[in-house]
């Protein structure tokens, strides 16, 4: 069969978008664990940070470990460079805390907030590079992270747990879908 | 092809996610991939989870390098070199 300029350059156009649209939906459903990990994580850690308020480092400092192990464990089995997990968790871990060092004083509602901010912003970033999803998921982070820290006065920590959680939840399942 | 190739290597996809990232029927479907099976361009693996029948489809190193050459072969077409060459 005799294909014409038009007819090539039409099929390598419906290739390159089927091909965009099967990675996209890939990377989707290879993050969907990682967001039901982290939210479960976040809904109970701040959970317990809103029982204990004096607590978060203890808190923290149990579940984010967990949180990796828990998406190290996610990925086993499947073609991913794991390394590349724990240095971004390790990369994000260590600004944190040069970014709190260099703002101090600053007190646990702050760094709860930022912490949630900041995640929100790497969502947005990989967002824009490799699907819409990952924007929105930011978008609604961000959004709520910032009115409980503007509006919620009392139970911010627990607002956290059930908005910031409950939006990775939901992701997760939104993630996993077609 | 285009859809399976843009996974990596190996990478499996369940018959019915496959079907709606493709938005086809499963008789479209299933045509499609019969026709891929027997020209040794995808492996089909079916098993069951409990007592459900499940189906999973991966694009075959050879069915890689076929979908590599028929890019280039419309790469080719598009800058003029092989506009009467037959696909293959």
């Amino acid at each position: 069969m005799a294909l014409s300029r038009q007819d090539a350059a039409a099929a390598l156009h419906d290739i390159e978008q089927a091909q965009a649209r099967s990675a996209s939906l890939e990377n989707y459903h290879r993050a969907a664990p990682h967001f039901m990990i982290w939210g479960v994580l976040w809904a109970v850690a701040y959970t317990l940070n809103d029982i204990y308020p004096l607590r978060s480092g203890a808190i923290w400092s149990v579940v984010v470990p967990i949180g990796v192990i828990a998406g190290l464990l996610a990925m086993r089995g499947r073609n991913e460079r794991t390394w590349r997990y724990a240095a971004v968790i390790g990369a994000i871990f260590i600004f944190i805390v040069a970014t709190v060092v260099v703002m101090w004083p600053v007190n646990a509602r702050q760094v709860a907030a930022f912490i949630p901010l900041l995640v929100a912003l790497t969502y947005v970033l990989k967002g824009i590079w490799s699907g819409v999803r990952y924007v929105g998921l930011g978008i609604a982070v961000s959004a709520f992270t910032l009115l409980g820290f503007f509006l919620v006065k009392d139970h911010f920590f627990l607002w956290m747990a059930v908005v910031g959680g409950g939006s990775l939840i939901l992701a997760s399942i939104w993630f996993r879908r077609v | 092809m285009a859809t399976l190739n843009a996974l990596s290597e190996g990478r499996q996809v369940e018959f019915t996610r496959l079907r709606a990232i493709l938005r086809i029927t499963d008789g479209n479907l299933g045509a499609h991939l019969t026709t891929l099976e027997n020209a040794g361009y995808i492996a089909v693996t079916k098993d069951f989870i409990g007592k459900k029948p499940r189906t999973r489809i991966a694009l075959t190193r050879a069915g890689r390098k076929a979908f590599s050459r028929h890019i280039i072969f419309l790469r080719e077409i598009l800058d003029g070199e092989g506009s009467e060459r037959e696909s293959r």
